[in-house]
């Protein structure tokens, strides 16, 4: 691993703490060493998940009052049953992991995190100038470029009808940034493959940089001291970016290969797709954008409250509210409980989807899958009116993964108490096997310091 | 000084040991980056064995450094150690005090060689280093005002000034017709500072949050901007060429004159879908008359579940959950309008519907949730459609035909397209394909655009966009890219490809200020009139150049210093622009922060103090006793008011912000809407007090109901004197009266005007926005007992154990760490911005944490840890001016005890919520704070010495010229941009007298610098390069 200094001073994250700017730039970075690139997707769900719910059903007596206590417990996940709605990743326990103990009140809670669950940081509410720093998805990004460096989905609405196009995302390349994000299948499937899509705005582009290029360089020949440099870093990142799409489109037929199939009911925004057919829908994007190699790391909101649900099986005829599920409102005899799971259950049938199709692509002397993790988490934590005292984290990882934790039901010391481990500990486990030598990523929980306990560092238990 | 044996001999070895390491190494002085031609000169290493190597070579290697194997360490170790070098050699660090100096001229010697070796590699930082803002007070403050520096001519570098983060925001709101306005005082204002809405734009000019001076002219647009950016100027063209131009054609002419055939076109299609939309039915009724029926497709009733039971068996998602959103319940009404008729039941009505949106060919998902929607809920429906007035608001689409050449053309397309069992929306949509091929070919036949529609659409973006013509030049340059566009593209993308690129230009993010004409004795041109425009304007708003200014620049009245001045006066003295002071605290329900001075100028204050840092400080609500999230804001916009109001005093303004003793608490800062508020509650009070009022029935209140409503009393309306579910007009009336009591019978002056309960609506206090003023809480910061508040109506007003800005509690909390104080930054803030005094780089292995220790303070912690030698060399610097502020918590809470707040130390625990005016915090042992420090710095005998507390320093800061001038010096870097150097020792001097003489104007100090040599006078980068 390297030491702090040494990483710093070679990393953008130093260069960008003298910037003025964001890092941005780092993501277009190239690759570096031979071996396969680590790849990240954080799946985000709103409305919380209980603790309880991710609970394994064959947990022993004992186990059971140490889980139900919130006592620290590890078993292993080999010798019990899942719960009903994660079986369809049964198949895959012995790369699964229900990390329950994490907690985040150090971010927002309640109904919305919005930037600050990836950040570890609280954003009061959803200010731009409350996002303290970039968030951990783009930190791992930046580790593993990319020529997207970083690829953002999401399906959130205003409760009876769907964003469409490119909005507003939650991750945050930099410190009071936000990030934009694809808000239904066909607009990121158009971006993401446009090189083989659309070729022409590809040219186009590219014909628009080269004009530009040569008018810069034109003027910041004339210039001379650091004034030049004002110039010729920009002429540089003109170049960088042509650099860029001359690889994507080097990378077209290897995209054609993968290129996903959309159904045209998400033409246009998608008006009349069901969210399962939505989901379905990206869990496609997000598959073909990771094995054409596009990007590294994806970041999916797959629900938040204001999502609509339309299509739900058991609930097919229904406009479904999450948040009037949060509140514990049934829709059509079906109570709020049931739907909670089915939604669940869609949702996992998700990550199965990624978790299947990247086992069944070669890499290496293995699959992609090998050097893949994929983490399903609540934006905000523990239920719909949350404190942020658990965030449970259900995660997939292949067997080149940089962290022991595989195969086992692990629940951490709970909030307020020692050995305690935050939302700020697990990112920081993540960018410390990564090669990010940091101290400690994210702000400290504040009731942990008034109770004057150690938490900051990473998980040492799983650095492998 | 008598040297001891030991030490005599030790450093004679160093010496002749580095002599010989140096004479194994090759001669040729090179390339540091070079491990093979490498060497130091003979002088150098002369001058390293000296007085360098006995603690940096072979026996010692202090901060880990060590010089005497220069010339074998790899190349990129090297460049590291010989940065190292030259700073310490530069700043005088090395050698340490105690030890031998070299003379100025060894010293300059060792620096000049140390310079040429990290030129010729490019690897030296200093330069760049120096030019940052963290750098400026290197420069020797005494030698800056002594006036032995007066006569040099003070200049500015040519130079682009990449953009702020403000100036980004106006560029985009004004390229894209974006006015913001905002109710002040009851009067709609436009306002700068707020973001575009049009479209999702993302800032990629942020600015550093460091206090000081945050805004230099030395960053360089880079990757991270460019990427940002791309996507910024499409979202951005897309506005201008798809929205903006269609809509306003006075918005870019040529635009709207080269789009006129696809608007013609796009309006046509408009029309014949929104007509057949509305009316195909009908259409084709009388186009397929008696065929019509025979040609609809066989209706498919679509599965719904079965109704929810009505008998409470199962619980129903409430209506405001289950509605299928606006758009829906538009369809659904209209359709229900259509069909609905007396007696008729609501099956058969929702039949009726069903078969419609059947034939119109709506999703069966959707048909199905509207039926579902029906069946569970008509009758919240009914009841909802008669509550917001659906028929006033959805009016019925009165069948009016197209002309008749629409029409014929719409009926032919009916009766090519229509095919037997064609759903209407497909038959739109056939329709619809085959007028856009049309189209398409007459669009082709059409050619692109003629050239001077080109010319045109170039010169006008280059207008919007650039805010000025093109040269010759560029038009042609131009106007032959936007060809290509134009050939490879259709006309919009081809036009929004053009916005791009101008966008995406270095001039669009880089403001200008570059010398133009004659050049004056001293190599200097005066700024170009265009530039200089730009330059003040920018200096004074994040604005461009209003009309008065950019007229004067056309007109060659922008090309003396007094011309120069005219306009800054002007511009100064104007009250008629507002600003939102920082969208981050700005809510335009709440927090009213504001100002009509130009912002740069209290923005200056802002930065430099420092303050609004406290929003990125989060802390336990329960430390606080109250909620601290939503009190910090009102925090900061009061301080922000607090400087407004000294800045428009103007006078004596360093020695006002340093030492007033008067504050905003809790108030909008219009006096008079305060003292009425306070006035309503006093006769509120006044009124029932002697009434028995807390065993008031509803009846009780009914017999006061007339008072009640002429006083508005919050939650109770007087029509309706019953309870009727969560409306409770009792309880809201005691829980008023209690409020209320608790602000007055202990014989308060005034109450303070807050809601006593949470609710929606207005009551006692309004910001100047009209919205609710709230977070009373913001009084505790103040130790003000809110059970106890004589509340002064007129603001600011004095508040007890404060002395100025260093005591508000704003600056405490933006210089405290989230769990306790910050004694270290607070000094070193007192040291750096107000004693001109440098603080070294932290060292990368020093190890930053204060050990715990439930049984002492933060003090005494914090002196065990920095006691030794090697740490107080720089913390005797921060220190004693940082612990002077101990007698206030990290909440900015005056004490006079230090509460340990560890869990061993927990005397009484207090419940987490309760009333504004409760104290929720819990109780902790504690000790005696130590607030005794120590000032050094001032430069002057009567003030530096022992201080006994924060008071007695601040008041020893205000009377220093140093602070004075220290204070000059970060105003000159935020208008200039960058650092100050000898050369402008007359502008410093110069706007220092135009303080004093003015009697303590701050306008006064920015006329001054605005209109300085170091403003006005540019001088080539070329002299600079060439100085290197």
């Amino acid at each position: 691993m390297p030491s702090r200094r040494t990483f710093l001073k070679t990393s953008a994250l130093g260069a960008g703490a003298l910037a003025l700017t964001p890092s941005f730039d780092s993501l277009l970075g190239a690759q570096s060493g031979g071996d396969a690139p680590r790849r990240f997707v954080f799946i985000r769900k709103s409305n919380g998940v209980r603790p309880n719910e991710v609970a394994l059903p064959t947990f022993s007596d004992k186990d059971k009052e140490l889980d139900k206590n919130k006592q620290p417990l590890e078993v292993d996940l080999e010798n019990h049953d899942l719960p009903a709605w994660l079986q369809p990743l049964h198949a895959h326990k012995q790369h699964m992991t229900i990390l329950q103990g994490l907690s985040c009140m150090m971010s927002e809670n309640g109904h919305w995190s919005y930037s600050s669950v990836l950040g570890a940081f609280k954003s009061g509410r959803n200010s731009l100038s409350g996002i303290k720093r970039a968030t951990i998805d783009f930190e791992l990004a930046k580790l593993f470029p990319s020529p997207f460096g970083h690829v953002e989905l999401s399906l959130t609405g205003n409760y009876s009808s769907f964003r469409t196009g490119i909005v507003s995302g939650y991750s945050a390349p930099a410190a009071h940034q936000r990030n934009y994000c694809y808000a239904d299948p066909q607009t990121a499937y158009n971006e993401l493959f446009k090189s083989v899509t659309n070729p022409d705005a590809v040219d186009s582009d590219n014909a628009m940089l080269a004009f530009l290029q040569n008018e810069e360089t034109f003027k910041a020949d004339v210039l001379e001291g650091y004034e030049k440099l004002k110039l010729s870093n920009h002429i540089e990142s003109i170049e960088s970016i042509r650099a860029r799409n001359k690889k994507l489109t080097k990378m077209a037929d290897a995209i054609a290969k993968h290129l996903p199939t959309i159904d045209q009911v998400h033409a246009d925004g998608g008006p009349n797709a069901s969210t399962p057919e939505k989901q379905k829908a990206m869990t496609d994007i997000l598959v073909a954008a990771l094995i054409t190699g596009l990007t590294n790391v994806v970041t999916y909101t797959i629900d938040e409250l204001s999502t609509p649900i339309r299509g739900l099986p058991g609930n097919e005829s229904d406009h479904i509210s999450i948040h009037e599920l949060g509140h514990n409102g049934g829709y059509s005899g079906v109570s709020a409980d049931t739907i909670r799971e089915h939604i669940r259950v869609g949702h996992i049938q998700q990550v199965a989807t990624i978790v299947e199709r990247l086992k069944q692509q070669p890499e290496g002397d293995g699959t992609m899958f090998d050097n893949t993790m994929v983490m399903y988490f609540p934006e905000n934590g523990e239920t719909h009116h949350s404190r942020g005292t658990e965030a449970p984290f259900v995660i997939l990882a292949g067997k080149n993964c940089k962290l022991d934790l595989g195969g086992r039901y692990i629940r951490l010391p709970n909030h307020g108490t020692e050995g305690h481990k935050t939302i700020g500990n697990w990112y920081t486990t993540l960018l410390n096997a990564h090669g990010n030598p940091i101290e400690h990523y994210g702000d400290l929980d504040l009731e942990m310091s008034r109770l004057k306990l150690d938490q900051e560092g990473a998980i040492k238990r799983f650095l492998a | 000084m008598s040297i001891n044996r030991t030490t005599f001999t030790a450093r004679r070895h160093a010496v002749v040991l580095f002599t010989c390491i140096v004479a194994s190494a090759c001669v040729d002085v090179a390339n540091a980056g070079s491990a093979e031609t490498f060497a130091v000169s003979d002088g150098a290493a002369s001058l390293m064995g000296r007085y360098c190597v006995r603690c940096h070579g072979e026996q010692k290697q202090k901060g880990k450094m060590r010089l005497d194997t220069l010339a074998s360490m790899d190349a990129e170790a090297r460049i590291d150690l010989l940065n190292r070098m030259q700073e310490a050699i530069h700043f005088e660090d090395m050698p340490p005090e105690d030890e031998k100096q070299p003379t100025a001229a060894e010293r300059a010697q060792l620096e000049q060689w140390v310079d040429g070796v990290l030129t010729r590699a490019g690897g030296s930082k200093l330069d760049d280093k120096l030019r940052r803002p963290d750098y400026g007070n290197f420069v020797d403050h005494d030698k800056l005002f002594s006036g032995q520096y007066a006569d040099l001519k003070p200049f500015t570098y040519d130079r682009r000034w990449l953009i702020s983060e403000y100036i980004f925001n106006e560029k985009f709101n004004r390229i894209l017709n974006e006015k913001p306005s905002l109710t002040i005082d009851g009067k709609r204002q436009f306002v700068s500072g707020l973001h575009t809405k049009r479209v999702m734009l993302t800032n990629p000019f942020l600015l550093p949050t460091d206090s000081g001076v945050r805004y230099y002219a030395n960053e360089t647009l880079n990757g991270g901007h460019l990427l940002t950016m791309i996507t910024n100027a499409k979202n951005a063209a897309e506005c201008m060429a798809a929205d903006l131009a269609h809509r306003d054609k006075r918005y870019l002419p040529a635009v709207t004159a080269i789009m006129e055939l696809e608007d013609k076109q796009r309006d046509t299609l408009a029309k014949r879908r929104n007509f057949l939309e509305h009316h195909i039915q009908r259409v084709l009724e009388d186009v397929f008359k008696d065929q019509n029926a025979a040609l609809l497709p066989e209706f498919v009733r679509v599965d719904v579940p079965e109704p929810i039971p009505t008998d409470g068996t199962v619980k129903k998602a409430p209506f405001h959950a289950a509605n299928p959103g606006n758009e829906e319940t538009e369809i659904i009404f209209r359709s229900m309008r259509r069909y609905d008729a007396p007696g008729q039941s609501n099956a058969d009505l929702i039949a009726k519907c069903e078969r419609e949106w059947f034939y119109f060919g709506h999703d069966a998902r959707k048909i199905q949730a509207r039926i579902t929607f029906l069946n569970n809920y008509m009758e919240e429906w009914r009841a909802n459609i008669k509550q917001y007035n659906l028929e006033n608001r959805y009016k019925v689409v009165e069948y009016r035909p197209l002309d008749d050449a629409e029409m014929q053309a719409v009926t032919a397309a009916l009766r090519e397209n229509r095919k037997k069992g064609d759903r209407y929306n497909a038959i739109i949509d056939k329709c619809m394909a085959r007028w856009e091929e049309a189209f398409e070919r007459e669009r082709v036949a059409a050619g692109p655009p003629g050239s001077d529609q080109v010319a045109a659409l170039v010169g006008q973006l280059f207008d919007q966009i650039l805010e000025r013509a093109p040269s010759t030049e560029e038009a042609e340059k131009y106007a032959a890219l936007a060809r290509t566009y134009f050939d490879s593209l259709d006309r919009i993308h081809a036009i929004e490809k053009l916005i791009q690129t101008l966008v995406l230009k270095s001039e669009f993010v880089y403001r200008y200020e570059f010398g133009q004409g004659k050049t004056d004795a001293y190599g200097r041109r005066m700024m170009s009139p265009r530039d200089a425009s730009y330059a003040i304007a920018y200096a004074l708003t994040d604005d461009s150049p209003d009309a008065e200014l950019a007229k004067a620049a056309a007109e060659g009245r922008l090309s003396t210093r007094e011309d120069y001045e005219r306009e800054v006066r002007r511009m100064l003295a104007r009250r008629d622009l507002y600003y939102v002071i920082d969208e981050s605290v700005h809510n335009p329900n709440d927090i009213a922060n504001f100002t009509n001075m130009p912002i740069r100028e209290l923005r200056f204050f802002r930065e430099f103090f420092g303050y609004p840092n406290l929003l990125s400080i989060f802390k336990d609500n329960k430390r606080f006793g109250a909620d601290y999230d939503n009190a910090r804001r009102r925090l900061v916009t009061e301080t922000d008011r607090l400087v407004e109001y000294i800045l428009e005093k103007d006078k004596d303004v360093f020695g006002q912000l340093l030492t007033t003793d008067k504050f905003y608490v809790f108030h909008s800062g219009d006096n008079e809407a305060m003292q009425a508020s306070s006035d309503r509650i006093r006769k509120i009070y006044d009124y029932f007090k002697d009434k028995d009022w807390q065993h008031f029935e509803l009846e009780d209140l009914a017999k006061h109901k007339d008072f009640i409503g002429e006083m508005k009393m919050r939650g109770i309306d007087v029509a309706r004197l019953k309870k009727d579910r969560r409306y409770n007009p009792l309880n809201a009336f005691k829980t008023q009266m209690e409020s209320f009591t608790l602000r007055l019978d202990k014989g308060q002056t005034a109450a303070a005007p807050y809601n006593s309960f949470p609710a929606h609506g207005m009551a006692n206090a309004a910001s100047r926005l009209g919205g609710r003023l709230q977070s009373p809480e913001v009084a505790k910061f103040f130790n003000v007992d809110m059970a106890h508040w004589d509340y002064p109506t007129v603001q600011p007003a004095p508040m007890e154990h404060r002395k100025g800005m260093l005591t508000d509690p704003a600056w405490l909390i933006a210089f405290a760490h989230n769990t306790e104080t910050d004694p270290i930054r607070r000094g070193k803030w007192i040291r750096e911005k107000l004693l001109a005094g440098t603080i070294p780089d932290v060292p990368i292995t020093v190890d930053a944490v204060v050990p715990e220790d439930p049984h002492k303070t933060l003090r005494q912690r914090l002196d065990a840890k920095v006691s030794d030698e090697y740490c107080w060399k720089c913390h005797k610097k921060m220190n004693p001016l940082g612990l002077t502020f101990e007698m206030y918590d990290d909440f900015g809470r005056f004490r006079t005890d230090e509460r340990l707040e560890y869990p061993e130390n927990l005397v009484k625990k207090h419940p987490d919520k309760g009333p504004p005016h409760e104290d929720l915090r819990d109780e902790y042992k504690t000790l005696p704070v130590n607030a005794k420090g120590y000032l050094d710095g001032t430069g002057d005998p009567k003030l530096d010495g022992e201080v006994t507390d924060a008071l007695d320093l601040i008041d020893r800061l205000s009377k220093s010229d140093r602070v004075r001038q220290s204070i000059i010096r970060y105003a000159f870097r935020y208008f200039m941009g960058r650092n100050e150097t000898l050369s402008d020792s007359k502008t410093l001097i110069d706007a220092d007298q135009a303080y004093l003489k003015s009697g303590g104007s701050f306008d006064e100090v920015i006329v001054s610098l605005l209109t300085s040599d170091s403003f006005i006078y540019r001088k080539s980068i070329k002299e600079y390069a060439h100085a290197e």
